[in-house]
């Protein structure tokens, strides 16, 4: 086995309750994480094709990389797969993926992975600590528990007597400090909600897919680990030598470079600096807290309060609820607004309320959506005291509204609550509304059912590269936290020439055209070739390193920081760096994108099995009749690099799809179809894989 | 482990070979906490039972010690994977000789406790080792080792740490004790270790939180080892403000203050300077 793998991934059966292990070697060639788990699902299922999210031989595939237990900066997150109800109309084979210690403890247990088939007859957990693999009894009390509960009280039952800060012997001689890692779904996993989200920690989320309805439809609350073992490591000094030759791309917490420009809230989202993270605890009314970071992360986005609420949350986990104006305060690169701020009751409340939401384990990112679908049909009449949903909300923007939103939605109380937990595309199906909603853009969601993030029309990597895939692409750190904050700032460290300049040089393979992140309508902009190569670059990135290498999307890649002597980042230098001295493979940059390229197609060969096809990958009408307002990204206007929000452009329907076109053929693919060719199958070792496409008639 | 770094330091330990004659000095002018500690037989009685001392053992003082800001860590763990790379060229949490232990669910700042062996001035380890193999070395700056080729296995040490959780640490893989050597013997990194070298988890901590100091801190205070190593920048970030902290609560599992941090802490002192 290379280092940073154990060898074995763990299998547990919930219908017959039986417990296997498969060989990790026989998946290596995926890598890690999003990898291997794509290869497994397709191994394990990909013939019985398609069936639903809830049916039982959907599986919950949670990987870890080689990295997960190392400290490789910024690689500890746990890749979730399976299929996903929250997606729409399809419930595609879909992933998400947390932050925390999770694959860490896993992998210390001795695992590179678990994959979880079947339903179980009555509420269990599984519980891993090191070889001892149990199927525990959930009926006893942690059913029905929040997230926050039902971790501790897992932990609690994992190691009898457990204290922080005390040695626990796991085995024999066999001592740890550590609390064992948990990963749960809450009340509304429990109620096969689709916008159930898988909680570790207290705000850590897999929000995306709705695979807390999928751990609820197993009778599935939980999943722990604690481990006391190794993980390998193929050249030791080369590892070390790595991780300390990185700090030259961190944030310097006690001389920050050029602290006078990033220091500044205007940057604290995407200066690297600990804590920016977490939005409603700023200003001065905030609590003390620490910054807190996910194992072997460098800079420590989140936070851990003196007051206990908004621990470990980050961004959106902080943002659903707003509690008079306490939310967003002078966080997310804004600067705060001396006369908008909050009271300290407000921002407690507000801290407290997005605290609910995480206990009942709803996915935050789409019970925004969807909450703003709900406050869309008040205003449209149809929900409300004697309308066609019969049910009054309290106040919105107070406490009780959050709270009864996120009670009917996560318990499924009364109409609303019934329709609701479908999440907001199923919702408007049911309402007959879909068509109409959708289009116009009164609810938007923009990817298969998940809600438009950052805008289609100028940072089109975003869009493109989330229409091709399953859902919200959710990859911050292409052109969005370094482009698109950096100008949002007012106070750019590079200008726009220089910065697309870095950027393409990091983009190996494709360093040599000048375009990549040109986000202008000229001949080198959104419609362009250049912009082919960016997104097959963002979706091969996306899959082997982020994927793969369980890579953080607030961390990686990072092809310009504000923290190094000369902006540039560690893309491409540190990937393979890192990767090489783990494993002792010894391969290029380029060659694990391709293994992201081929990562890629195998998904696109799972969806097209379970029904896409080229005309699905679409945006709704809005994004093609409505006016953007824009977005702030560097360009080519007028042959000159500069600064621009692309304000009142539509996206235009003919030219993506010619792009689209190009875009297939560039990745191997059928331009009909949008599914790979056999050649390309065959040249990348998915003979299998061709021949199930073809036994289904998908191959042109 | 075989390379020549501890091949040399064995070897100049053995030459100075240490016994407890050596540096027995009368009590009295030492804090009772080291003196109860200092003669307790080997796992026999615990310190708190122990009968008064007579006569307490001295021991040449280390050249460095590690001090830490428990307020600025964000529980990465990083220090604790360095130091089980840099020793035993695998990452593993449990043999850290350094050791990070954090509830996620509890309050700012009782949610987190850094661990590191004090090099303390009386250490009970050297002091109850009943085969000599914790000892004190001298060729080397007086850095509080194990000799795992001595080791017997019987964990006294284990017991007789006073911190908690005790710094020596167990090695379930080779079934002896470890501690913090400083890095003296880190065959899997390409620096020099221990007093005058660096060390992994110093050079590898993303939020400068650990310090290598040469000056004794405060023997019988927590607080001697956990200082205030934050300076304007960090202050920047707006997180935390010493005045506004309150008193221990609980959240989450609870507990988790070592014993000798049971009281409301005091103000933070400022950080010995660093030499090394
Ligand atoms: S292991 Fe414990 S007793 Fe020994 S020197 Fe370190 S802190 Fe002191
Ligand atoms: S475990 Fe080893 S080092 Fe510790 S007291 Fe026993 S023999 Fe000495
Ligand atoms: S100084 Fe070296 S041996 Fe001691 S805790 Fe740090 S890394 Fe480990
Ligand atoms: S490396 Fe630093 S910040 Fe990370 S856990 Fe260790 S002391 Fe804390």
């Amino acid at each position: 086995m290379p280092g940073g793998y154990t060898g074995k991934i763990l299998r547990v059966n919930l219908t017959n309750k039986q417990i296997s292990t498969l060989p990790t070697e026989k998946y290596l060639e995926f890598g890690g994480g999003h990898g291997i788990g794509s290869a497994v699902f397709f191994d394990l299922v990909g013939d019985q094709l398609p069936f639903e999210a809830f049916d039982p031989r959907n599986l919950i595939i949670m990987m870890a990389s080689p990295f997960s237990g190392t400290f490789m900066p910024g690689s500890g997150r746990c890749e979730v797969q399976g299929l996903g109800p929250m997606l729409y109309p399809i419930e595609w084979f879909g992933h998400s993926n947390f932050g925390g210690r999770f694959t860490a403890q896993m992998k210390f247990a001795g695992w590179d992975g678990i994959v979880v088939e079947g339903a179980s007859e009555n509420p269990v957990y599984i519980d891993v600590v090191n070889d001892k693999v149990k199927i525990e009894d959930a009926t006893n009390g942690v059913w029905g528990m929040d997230t926050w509960d039902a971790q501790q009280e897992i932990s609690r039952r994992a190691v009898p007597g457990l204290r922080r800060g005390e040695w626990a012997e796991l085995a024999q001689s066999c001592y740890t400090t550590q609390i064992p890692a948990v990963v749960t779904c809450g009340p509304a996993g429990e109620r096969k909600s689709r916008l159930a989200a898988l909680l570790h920690g207290p705000g850590s989320q897999a929000a995306l897919c709705g695979f807390g309805g999928v751990f609820g439809s197993k009778n599935l609350k939980a999943i722990s680990f604690l481990g006391t073992g190794s993980v390998p490591i193929a050249d030791p000094k080369a590892f070390m030598d790595a991780r300390l030759w990185f700090r030259q791309f961190q944030w310097d917490v006690d001389n920050p470079r050029d602290a006078e420009i990033f220091e500044g809230s205007g940057y604290s989202l995407i200066n690297g600096a600990p804590s920016g993270g977490n939005v409603t605890n700023g200003g001065p009314n905030r609590v003390p807290a620490r910054a807190a970071a996910c194992a072997s992360c460098p800079r420590g986005c989140k936070m851990r309060l003196a007051s206990a609420d908004s621990n470990e949350a980050v961004c959106a986990g902080t943002m659903v609820a707003n509690v008079g104006g306490g939310g967003m305060f002078g966080g997310f690169g804004r600067k705060p607004d001396p006369n908008a701020m909050p009271s300290a009751l407000s921002q407690k409340l507000t801290r407290q309320a997005n605290d609910l939401m995480h206990r009942y384990g709803l996915g935050h990112w789409q019970v925004m959506a969807t909450r703003g679908y709900i406050e869309a049909l008040v205003r449209e009449g149809v929900i409300g005291k004697g309308k066609q949903i019969d049910f009054e909300l309290p106040p919105s923007g107070s406490y009780a509204y959050h709270e009864t939103m996120f009670r009917t939605i996560a318990l499924r109380e009364g109409p609303l609550g019934a329709l609701a937990a479908e999440g907001a595309a199923r919702m408007a199906e049911k309402l007959g509304r879909y068509q109409k909603d959708v289009s116009s853009g009164l609810v938007k969601l923009t990817y298969y059912g998940t809600q438009e993030h950052y805008d289609s029309a100028t940072q089109v990597e975003w869009g493109y590269g989330s229409i091709l895939g399953e859902r919200d692409l959710m990859l911050h750190q292409m052109s969005n936290y370094p482009l698109h904050w950096m100008a949002q700032s007012g106070n750019p460290y590079l200008d726009a020439e220089q910065a697309s300049k870095l950027y393409a040089e990091a983009m190996v393979p494709y360093q040599d055209d000048r375009y990549l992140v040109d986000y202008g309508e000229g001949p080198t902009g959104i419609y362009s070739d250049s912009k082919v190569k960016q997104v097959a670059w963002v979706k091969h990135y996306e899959k082997f390193w982020i994927g793969a290498g369980g890579f953080c999307g607030w961390r990686w890649p990072q092809c310009i920081t504000n923290n190094s002597a000369d902006r540039r980042g560690a893309t491409p230098n540190a990937e393979p760096k890192f990767w090489n001295a783990v494993t002792g493979q010894n391969k290029t940059f380029a060659d694990y994108m391709e293994l992201g390229h081929k990562i890629f197609t195998l998904d696109r060969a799972i969806w097209a099995l379970q029904g896409r096809t080229r005309d699905m990958e679409v945006f709704p009408d809005y994004i093609y009749d409505q006016p953007t307002r824009g977005s702030i990204q560097p360009m080519v206007v007028d042959g000159k690099w500069t600064y621009a929000t692309g304000a009142g452009r539509k996206l235009d329907r003919a030219k993506v799809e010619d792009w689209k076109t190009r875009f297939y053929k560039f990745e191997g693919y059928s331009p009909a179809t949008g599914i790979a060719t056999r050649e390309t199958l065959e040249k990348m070792g998915l003979k299998k894989v061709a021949d199930a496409l073809q036994k289904q008639g998908k191959l042109s | 482990m075989s390379d020549g770094k501890k091949a040399e330091s064995t070897e100049a330990a053995a030459k100075k070979k240490f016994t407890r004659r050596d540096f027995l000095v009368t009590g009295g002018t030492v804090v009772a906490v080291d003196a109860l500690l200092s003669t307790t037989p080997a796992g026999a009685v615990t310190a708190a039972s122990a009968p008064p001392p007579e006569k307490v053992q001295a021991y040449p003082a280390s050249k460095g010690y590690l001090v830490y800001d428990s307020k600025k860590c964000t529980g990465c763990t990083t220090c604790m994977l360095a130091c089980s790379l840099t020793h035993y060229g695998e990452q593993n949490l449990s043999l850290a000789r350094i050791q990070i232990t954090q509830d996620s669910f509890g309050k700012f700042p009782y949610d987190l406790d850094i661990a590191v062996c004090r090099q303390c001035k009386y250490p009970p380890c050297v002091q109850s080792c009943p085969v000599q193999a914790c000892f004190v070395d001298e060729a080397n700056g007086n850095v509080r080792r194990i000799d795992t080729d001595k080791c017997i296995g019987c964990k006294t040490c284990l017991k007789m740490c006073p911190q908690q959780p005790h710094r020596t640490v167990w090695n379930h893989k080779i079934n002896k004790s470890t501690k913090c050597d400083l890095c003296l013997d880190t065959p899997y990194w390409n620096e020099k270790g221990g007093i005058g070298g660096k060390q992994a988890c110093v050079e590898s901590c993303p939020m400068k939180a650990i310090r290598f100091v040469t000056e004794m801190p405060n023997q019988q205070e927590t607080e001697g080892y956990n200082v205030n190593l934050r300076n304007e920048h960090w202050l920047k970030l707006g997180l935390v403000e010493d005045s506004r902290i309150q008193p221990p609560g609980t959240g989450g599992f609870g507990g988790g203050a070592p014993k000798a941090k049971m009281q409301a802490p005091k103000a933070n002192t400022q950080a010995p300077k660093a030499k090394g």
